[in-house]
This record gives structure tokens, sequence and C-alpha cells, in this order.
């Protein structure tokens, strides 16, 4: 074959595949990321629609799991290939917000007078809104009451920290069970489940003026609380996470743990469970973790208001209900104030209540720029407690000085 | 796609005159004298390197000189600017870090020692003369041949003190009281990732000690034997020396690649617990790919390569006195 012919026929062929890239250039397509295993029906129905009214526009929707989504979606921005926008933990909005990832969200008045008390504080970084929150929780206390009895105490709420650690340790003492799950593996929610009892002892990570409060008596008494719970705890606490307690829960093996809402439909029917807020320390009130997921719009996508309209979609009234709804969130809007009737969770007060009656005295999971020394530093610190490497003083000392640097 | 076809084209291109080139220096073509007129031979030479050249040059060359300007910058995802040696003045201060190269030899040394150890007892029972040897042989091969993640997957599931087998059986044959945690403990931790990355490194090792120990000639036993030596004296003054070149090698080899382990501790500890199980490579991965911090990362990985470099010379030095030693050349 000639020189000339082989270029003909490459040329050719090259061009083949060429035209339809330039035929879809016409084409605006969303380059859409979720972070989670699957995408929620409700969020679906909102995308199908959003495309069947706007023509020429496609969604390139993509489901990555949390061990990774957030890091794939950072790493695309800053390589220049962002996408159009992600649902994604609010932890990582500042970082984003700071090297001018992502576009600022304004909301209306009125759409912020709709959320629950203090989720706008999880997305808000220097005044300004930087994501669109889609997804909220906040923790109680579950309580297995078959072996709360067996050990021969009433099931009942603990008010205080004392009163829970003495149901823990009759536990201990009369069966085979330990008195609770406590979370303490490098993971997120190690640090969840410590703010979960720091919010109920009045302590704070970020104070209302932007600086690091984490120096306090309060932080001191919670970690000093926290680790002395080891002694009632299940074996290795290090080697747990909170999502991986739901088997020991189910197995009979810790009659008490910190959860969402969504804990009580993963625990075994048979079980007699009861939950109940997070008691209170004694420097504070029952209090929890106020934690939401945002959908963000990134900078640099080209279409920034068509992702925004969508965002704003997903995250609207009635698309909003429907996830939380189906999924079992914490209500993330006050939807009888959008005149919503026969909301779910009121079909079931007494559950619900201690999941929604904590949120005033709730605090936000902080907003820090370097958002996973955020969590190392709070690990580092519960570590240090439990393996008693260092004094309660100096961890939180160091725990404070680290996250000043990662502010 | 418009850069992607650009690239497809050139390389397509490429691979055309390449082609031509070919065919124009093949003895068996008719037009050979005045092909090799139109390409001498120096420059011909130096058109088929170039192909092996440029791959060097970006997959290894470009993203060293790239690490090392890097590491000079304090990049982030917001950018990056002249920090002159900063991030390297920040690593020699920091006690973390210098508790973390302590960390990563010991790990090295340790784990390849009992690898060696492991690999040459297997070797020599492999190489015995008993039934079934074959068997046995392909019995070795699993740990080597199942995905890392799948199996140090199922090493996490057996070091859980609730669900897991050695907890379980620890508790059975009373050698613990209660569900013993073999990740939460710092001494724990650290021993069990020894143990399961010694698991997975092992099978390699001892089929390579094997191939040595079959090439080894016989007659040299015969006579030793001859001459009354004993089982160990022959395997100490004979089988020893003569593979002594392959076993230097593994041992450079294996500690470059215990070294450089992610997989193993990342899966098992992350690192944990407070360190106690994170090498370099796991801290430079925390730093540069999960903090984002890719000048202080790309300082680190600079750090990694200026060890395995004197360590790698080192090796080599030791090596060719230890062959002097034992007379191989």
């Amino acid at each position: 074959m000639t020189p000339i012919k082989t270029l003909a026929i490459g040329a050719t062929l090259l061009g083949s595949t060429a035209m339809p890239a330039f035929a879809e250039s016409h084409a605006t397509e969303m380059h859409v990321i979720m972070c989670g295993d699957e995408v929620f029906p409700a969020d679906q129905v909102v995308i199908d629609e959003f495309v069947a009214t706007h023509d020429g526009v496609t969604v390139n929707l993509e489901s990555v799991p949390w061990s990774n989504c957030q890091d794939k979606s950072l790493t695309l921005a800053a390589a220049g290939d962002p996408p159009s926008l992600a649902y994604m933990g609010s932890r990582t909005l500042r970082q984003l917000a700071t090297n001018d990832l992502i576009v600022p969200v304004t909301f209306t008045q009125e759409q912020m007078d709709a959320f629950q008390p203090g989720v706008l504080k999880t997305v808000t970084y220097d005044g300004q809104q930087w994501g669109l929150p889609h997804a909220f929780s906040t923790k109680a206390l579950y309580l297995n009451c078959d072996l709360i009895e067996a050990a021969g105490a009433t099931c009942e709420a603990p008010a205080t920290w004392d009163d829970m650690m003495a149901l823990a340790q009759q536990v201990v003492d009369n069966t085979d069970a330990a008195g609770i799950g406590v979370a303490g593996k490098d993971f997120d929610n190690t640090m969840h489940q410590f703010l979960n009892y720091l919010y109920s002892n009045g302590g704070q990570v970020i104070a209302d003026d932007g600086s690091v409060a984490l120096d306090s008596p309060e932080t001191r008494e919670t970690l000093e609380f926290y680790a002395s719970l080891v002694s009632v705890a299940q074996e290795g606490v290090l080697e747990w996470e909170r999502d991986a307690m739901v088997d020991l829960f189910n197995d009979g093996q810790i009659a008490m743990y910190i959860n969402g809402p969504w804990g009580w439909g993963r625990h075994n029917e048979e079980i007699n469970q009861m939950v109940v807020p997070v008691p209170a320390g004694p420097s504070g009130v029952s209090g929890t973790l106020l934690i939401t997921d945002s959908i963000v719009v990134f900078n640099g996508s080209g279409h920034e208001d068509l992702a925004l309209e969508l965002a704003s979609a997903m995250t609207s009234g009635q698309a909003q209900y429907e996830l939380d709804n189906s999924w079992g969130l914490t209500p993330i809007l006050q939807y009888e104030k959008l005149g919503f009737s026969d909301l779910f969770y009121e079909a079931d007060p007494a559950h619900w209540a201690n999941f929604i009656s904590s949120i005033p005295t709730g605090g936000p999971e902080p907003l820090i720029t370097d958002y996973r020394s955020l969590q190392a530093v709070f690990v580092n610190m519960i570590q240090g407690a439990i393996l008693e490497e260092d004094s309660i003083d100096n961890l939180v000392s160091i725990a404070a000085e680290e996250l000043a640097d990662a502010l | 796609m418009i850069r992607q076809c650009c690239r497809w084209l050139a390389v397509a291109l490429w691979g055309l005159f390449l082609t031509e080139t070919a065919q124009a220096a093949s003895p068996i073509r008719p037009t050979e004298t005045v092909r090799r007129k139109v390409l001498p031979e120096a420059w011909f030479a130096w058109l088929l390197l170039t192909p092996a050249m440029v791959f060097i040059a970006v997959i290894i060359a470009w993203p060293l000189v790239e690490t090392i300007r890097l590491s000079f910058t304090d990049a982030d995802l917001g950018g990056e600017s002249y920090v002159g040696v900063a991030n390297y003045v920040d690593l020699m201060e920091s006690r973390r870090f210098r508790q973390t190269v302590t960390t990563t030899f010991y790990w090295m040394f340790l784990s390849v020692g009992l690898k060696l150890i492991l690999g040459l007892i297997g070797a020599c029972l492999l190489n015995a003369a008993v039934p079934g040897r074959a068997v046995f042989r392909m019995l070795v091969m699993p740990p080597w041949v199942i995905p890392i993640a799948i199996g140090v997957i199922g090493w996490l599931w057996m070091y859980n003190g609730y669900f897991g087998l050695l907890s379980g059986m620890g508790q059975r044959i009373g050698l613990f009281d209660g569900p013993y945690a073999f990740l939460a403990g710092r001494t724990s931790a650290f021993y069990s990732a020894v143990v399961t990355d010694v698991w997975v490194g092992t099978p390699m090792i001892t089929l390579f000690f094997l191939a040595a120990m079959q090439g080894v000639n016989r007659d040299l036993y015969e006579a030793a034997w001859v001459d009354g030596a004993g089982r160990w004296y022959r395997f100490r003054r004979i089988t020893i020396p003569q593979i002594m070149p392959v076993i230097v090698s593994m041992a450079l080899l294996s500690a470059i690649w215990t070294f450089n382990s992610f997989d193993i501790i990342f899966i098992l500890t992350q690192g944990g617990p407070r360190g106690a199980t994170t090498t370099l490579i796991i801290d430079t991965y925390k730093v540069a790919i999960g903090n984002f911090k890719f000048g202080e990362g790309a300082a680190r990985a600079v750090v990694i390569v200026v060890l395995l470099a004197t360590f790698s010379a080192l090796y080599l030095f030791l090596l060719n006195k230890v062959n002097k030693t034992y007379g191989v050349k």
C-alpha cells in the first residue's frame, strides 16, 4: 500500500470518528456527579424532567462511591475539567470556595427561612452560601431494650452522661455484651460521633467570629468522657466506625450507640429498640451534630446557570421532600411552613422528635479550608486519648493549634 | 475530541513513517541501495531508538523532573508559587516525619527479612524429593495469584475482634479472654500488617529460590556427600553460595517493593492507629492526594527516591562484596 493510500484511508477513518464529536459539540452535556452508591429515584425524576424540558441538554449522570467521590470531583475541577455540578459533603465547600472552584449560591429570604435551624451554617463561609443543602442528618442514641432489661435495668432515656455511663456499666457487669458502641477508627464518623458529645456539652469547634474555639474546658470534658467510654465499649474501639456498629447492635454485642434516623430501619425487627436524644454533658444540654451534603455548582463548566437551575430543581420543596421521605432523612426544610401536609415525620412523632428536637441546640460540621485535616486532627486527638498516649490537656491544645493551621 | 483526533493522527503518521523507513532498511527490499542513500545508517539507528527514548522521557524523566520542580512549590488546588527548600526544611524539622521514616525502614527490614527466611525454608521443602511435590508447589501460589485487594480484605475480616477467625480461634484455645481486635492496637496493627505483607510476598520469593536451587549442579552435592559432608554443611557451603546472586537480587527487589507497599497497609489500617502503620508512601499519598498539598507531597516523593537510590547503591556495593566472598562472578 502506498503512503498516499494509507494516509487517505487513515484520514477517512479519523474523520468518521471525529464527525459525531463535532455534532455533539453543539449540544450541552452536563456532567453530574452524585456521591454515594446509587442515584436516588427522587433525584432521577427531577433530572429526567429537566432533560425533557430543555432542548439540546443531556445529563451524564455518574454515581461514585463516597470513598473516592469527593477526591474525584476536586481533582477534575483542579485539572480544569470540572463537573457541572456534584452532590458531595458540605465540609468540602470552604476548600472549593477558597480555590474559586465553585460558584456562590443566593437564597431568597423565604428560602432561607424554610430551612431547619443551623442547616445554612453548614454551607456558609465568609457570609456567603456555597452549596444547596440536599441531605440532612441529626443523631440520637439507640437502645437495645432486650439487653438493658436483661442487665436488670429499666429501658429509659439516660438524661446525662453519668446516667448513660451507669447504664452501660450495668450492661457490662450483668451480660456478655458491651454497654455502648464507640467509634475510634481513622474515619470521618469517628469525628462525627465525638462532635455529637461535644455539642451536647456546650462545646464549639469554630466560634461565631470564625476563629477556632476547640481549646476549651468543654472539649476537655468531652474528650475525657469519650475516652472513659472505652471501659464499657466493645473490644478494639479503634477498629470500629459507626456504620459497622449496626452489625454489633443487631448481633446483641452492644446495648447502645449513636446513629442517624436511618438506623431504625437497619436494625433487626426482633430487637426491642428505643431511640432517645443524645444525653447531655455536665456543661451543656442535649444536642447533635448537624451535618449536610450539598449540591455544588462548579466554576468553568461553561453552563453554570443551567447547572444552578438543575440544582435548584433538585432541592426544591417537593423534590426535596420526596428525597427526605424515601431515604428516611431528618427533614431539611420545615415543610409545614411551605404548606405541606401529611408529613412523614408527623406520622411517628415520638421517633422523629428525637432527631428534630435537638436541632436548635446542635452544632454544624465545621467548615475548614483543608477539610481532610479536620478529620485527621480530630481522629488523632481521639485516638491519642483512647490509647492514653498524651494528657487530655495536651491533646486538645495540639488539636486546636493544628485546626487553626488548617483553617 | 479534537485533541484526541490530533493525537491519533500524529500516531498514525509516525507509524506510517517508521513502517516506510523500516521497509527501506529491510534486506529483502529490492530498492535497498537507493533507500540507504536517503537515510544514513547512524541516523536510522537513532530513528529506531527515538520511540524508546521518547517513551522513557515521557514515562520516567518528565514525571521525575516535574515532581522535583513541584517539591519547590506550595502547589495545591488553588495554584502554586515557588517556596524554595521550605518543604524540605519542614520535613527535616518534623518529628512525625522522622518517626514515619523510622517506621518505614523497620517495616521494610522486618518484612523482607521474614520473606527471605520463609522463602528459603519453603524453597528447601519444595525442592525435597517428596511425593506430591507438584501439588505443594501449586499450593504455594494462591497468595501471590489472588488480587492483593481481595486477599487483604480477607485478612481484614480475619483480624476483626468480634467476627474474625483469628480472634475466634484464639478464644477457643484460651489465648484470649474475649474478642481481640488485632488492628486496634499500635503494636498489634503494625505486626498484623507485616504478617499480611509476608503472606503476599513470600510465594514469589519461594519460587525464585526454588528455581535457583534446581539450577545447582548435582555433582557438587554428590562430591560433598562422598566426602562425608552433612545436610546442613551442604546447604551452607553449596546451596547458599550457589543461589546467593538470586538471594541478593530478590532481597533488593523485595526491599523496594516493600518500601513502596501501599495497598496492604491502606486497606488494613489506612496508616493508623495514630500513625503506627504510616510508612512514607502512605504519608505521601495522604498529603499529596488526600489533602491536595501537591508541593509537600512531591517533597516527600523526592525523599523516597533519594532514600531508595541510596539504599540501592549501598545494597549493590554489599552485593559485590558478598559475591566476591562467595566466589560468585
